[in-house]
Formats: C-alpha cells, structure tokens, sequence
C-alpha cells in the first residue's frame, strides 16, 4: 500500500513511518526539510496542484494532528484546519481512499477517570491551543466523512511514552510506539463503516483511563458490529 | 455599553451601526478604511494582536467579519478570526459576543435538502463548502471558550437579506420575486439589524446557556426553518413580513 504521512518532523510521524515502510511504500512530507532515507516531499499544504500532486497515487493518507509547538498561535490552529482542509479535497480529487487522522484522548480528559469513556462520549475541547487544534482537525475530517468524499478513520492516540519509562510510573492514557504502529498498521486495512470511524488507542498500563478494542455498535440493526481489531500488547 | 463591531464596513454593517447608534458607543472596525463619525480603527480580523488592542475598553463585540471564497482569507477571518475575538475578550473580561454567519454553520445541505422545521440547537453539520465549514469551526472555537470563561457569545445566523421597499419584481432577484416566492431564510436588512439590538438587550442570566445560536428570519410560511427561539428569547419582532414575496400576485 501507497502511505503518505504528514508531519514528517514529528517523532510520531517519524518513528511510525520507519515501522510502517517494512510493509508499505512510505512518502513522507512536511511543510520543513526532513532528513530521512525514505522518500520525502516538502508540501506547504496549500490549495493548489501541490497538494494534489503531493497525493497522487496514493493508497491512503496518515496526517497527524500535532502541532509544532514552537509554531505561532495562529500557524498551528491554520495548520489544522486550513492544511487538513486542503489535505482532504486533495485526496478526494485524486481518489484517495483513506485517511486515518491522529487525533489525541487529550479531548476526553475532561471526564471523571472513573467513567468508562468510550469513542461515544462527546469530546470536551478546552481552549488550550493543542487541544482545540485536535478538536477542530477532527471537526474538518467529519464533515468530508459526512459527505462520503473520502473514507476518515480518526485514531485518539493516549501520551506517546518511552519504551524506557515502562516500569516507572506512567501516564494512565500513555501509548507506547509499538501499540501506535499497531493501531495505524490496522486502521490501514480494517474495515470501514463508510461513515466515520472512530477509535480510542492506549496501552495496558496500570490504571489505563480509556477504553480500547470495544466494537462499534450501530444502532441500524442490520450493520455487524464493526472493530479495529487493536489489542495493546501485554506489558509486564 | 461601548461595543466594539469587527468587519463593520461589510453588507450589514452599516445597517447595524443604524440600529445601535444613539444607544451606544460604538467603536467600528474593519480591513477597509470606512468614513464615519464613529470611533474608528483599521483591523485585521485574523491578526490577533490587532484584535486584542481594538477590544481594550469595550464592554460587547459584534464579529461581523466574513470572508467567503479565498480559502486561505476565508480560514484567516471566519475560523482563526473568532479565536483571535475570543482571545480579545478573555484579555479584557468582555462578556458578551455577538457572532454572525450563515444558517448553513449549523444546517448544510445534509439538512437543508431533507428537512423542515430546523431550528438551531441541533448538531452542527456545515458540510465541506468554505464558507460553511470555516464559519462553524469559527462557531465552535467560541462554544468552546464559553466552556471555560464567563463569556456568552451569542450566534445570530442570517442567510438572504433585501430590502422589502425597493427589491422589485423588475430587479429579476435570483432570491426573492413579488408573488415568485423568496428563498425560505431570507430576512429584511432593517429586521436583521434590530436582532442586534435584541442580542445587546438580553439579560444574559436569562440565556440558557453561554453559547447560544438563533436563526434570525421573519415568519415565512414554507416552515423550512424555525425562528421560534429567536422570538421567544431575544424577544425580537420582525416588521417586514415579506408576504408580498410568497402570496401570489392577483391577477
């Protein structure tokens, strides 16, 4: 499979592209030069042949929702909406079949830890600037889900952590890259609904706050449940 | 109440500093240059600085700033422009927000197309056109900041304007034409002023909650839309009817 991924610079985005290149042909992009032996486009993300361009022929796309955090303000929020706005009409023109969008379980915080939050609960955005920006990236990629312009998978990753933190204490939500890959490796060929797919993804650790693996139920009757099929793998 | 209007040299504009001068202060802004016997400043919705030094001193905004076609523009001012607003007001305990657009941020196609009877309290569906989708995110970043600040923002969302005097059958309207009928959201440009006025009136303890969204429009017969919160809430009254519009000529 033909796999773009954006934020080159991000060591999400990079370490899953180096996982990901075993089984898939990798492009890589960022609005920055990335070094790195896989191939790689610099894109601004603009509207314009570009961005077309830039995911021609590709099976599916994997954009992140980070955000540079040494960016401005308004370049992250623009980077959010704007370049996922863009990145999305492009893939539609040239028929691109899936985009799996890395949203954050950053948007569920807002509910008591002993609930059991799953992807029906409602997000609860703050005006904390990566926050928001998850909230309105996923925002942008609903609405070309709702309108079947392209098949949307959005992953709400936990705290990206360390293999090297294992064993001392960790976040409840934490992810360990290993389940990252994983999740995207499935959210790459699962199933999907047609509509808008959205998964809930942390490791088992002690005291994880979130919900992982349970199936969507549709409330048609007649659609089978549907599921990623992610296990986090079991830690000692 | 000083109140400050972004984007105040836009269509509506003027027709709201007609309604809410005399009543208040008002401090106008806008990208262009504007003559005016108002306070005036030149302001870039989308650049936040700007916005925050525009709100100093005042007690409401009225975000009337709109850009519909340059994608970029149009993410500039109606979605990071709200943001830079909400900013503006959290720095200087502004209260009250008036926010515009069009019925769309709430009801795009996936309800225009099917439905009737839609009012503004249901989930947001814009849809993937710009001026839609850029308007709701803008929408959405203010609920957002109502969540967590003292700030009402209330959403006054318009779609066709005319003037009921002068819009003459002759003027071969795509919108509205005498005994043609009029598109099922269009309001007089005098009426929509006025619901400003109303959003300025309303105790704001009286608001359901810190965000809300009000279909501004008179009642027109296709039932299409619902104006019934406006009505009962902001206690706006329409004069212009309309009715010219939707009854048949007689013959």
């Amino acid at each position: 499979m033909k796999v773009l991924t954006t934020q080159a610079s991000s060591h999400l985005s990079l370490e899953l592209a180096r996982s990901l290149s075993s089984s898939h042909a990798i492009r890589l992009t960022d609005r920055i030069e990335v070094s790195t032996d896989l191939e790689f486009v610099r894109s601004d993300l603009d509207h314009g042949a570009s961005t077309n361009e830039l995911v021609r022929g590709m099976d599916a796309i994997v954009h992140s929702g980070d955000v540079d955090p040494a960016a401005s303000v308004s370049d992250q929020l623009d980077y959010q909406m704007r370049c996922t706005y863009n990145l999305l009409w492009a893939a539609a023109e040239e028929g691109v079949q899936r985009f799996v969008y890395l949203s954050s379980l950053r948007l569920m915080e807002g509910y008591d830890p002993a609930l059991a939050v799953t992807e029906r609960w409602r997000p609860l955005p703050t005006p904390d600037v990566p926050v928001l920006c998850y909230h309105l990236g996923e925002m942008v990629c609903r609405e070309f889900a709702r309108e079947r312009k392209i098949n949307v998978l959005i992953l709400r990753l936990g705290e990206i952590t360390a293999e090297s933190a294992a064993g001392s204490p960790v976040s409840p939500s934490a992810l360990y890259m290993d389940d990252a890959v994983d999740a995207v490796e499935k959210a790459l060929d699962a199933e999907h609904s047609g509509w808008l797919d959205i998964y809930h993804i942390q490791s088992a650790v002690p005291n994880g706050r979130y919900l992982t693996g349970q199936p969507w139920w549709s409330a048609d009757d007649v659609s089978p449940p549907l599921s990623l099929g992610y296990e986090p793998r079991a830690r000692n | 109440m000083n109140v400050l209007i972004l984007g105040a040299n836009g269509e509506l504009g003027p027709h709201v500093v007609r309604a809410l001068e005399g009543r208040h202060r008002l401090r106008l802004s806008d990208i262009n240059e504007l003559e005016t016997r108002h306070e005036y400043l030149k302001v870039d919705a989308s650049d936040i600085d700007q916005v925050i030094a525009a709100a100093d001193g005042m007690d409401v905004i009225i975000n009337l700033s709109v850009l519909r076609k340059d994608r970029r523009l149009a993410f500039d001012v109606n979605a990071r422009g709200c943001y830079n607003m909400m900013v503006a007001a959290v720095e200087h305990g502004i209260d009250r927000v008036i926010n515009t657009g069009p019925f769309y941020v709430v009801a795009g196609p996936t309800y225009e197309r099917f439905d009737h009877m839609i009012g503004p309290d249901v989930p947001h569906q814009p849809g993937t056109y710009l001026y839609a989708l850029t308007k709701s995110l803008g929408q959405e970043i203010c609920r957002v900041f109502t969540d967590s600040h003292d700030i009402h923002v209330l959403d006054l969302l318009f779609y066709m304007f005319l003037d009921a005097e002068t819009h003459t059958v002759e003027s071969g309207s795509p919108i509205a034409n005498i005994g043609h009928d009029l598109v099922p959201y269009t309001v007089s440009w005098g009426d929509a002023a006025d619901a400003f006025g109303c959003a300025l009136d309303v105790e704001l303890d009286s608001l359901p909650s810190r965000s809300e969204v009000f279909f501004v429009f008179p009642d027109l017969p296709h039932q299409k839309f619902s104006n019934e919160k406006t009505r009962r809430i902001l206690g706006w009254e329409p004069k212009d009817k309309l009715d010219q519009f939707w009854k048949k000529a007689k013959s």
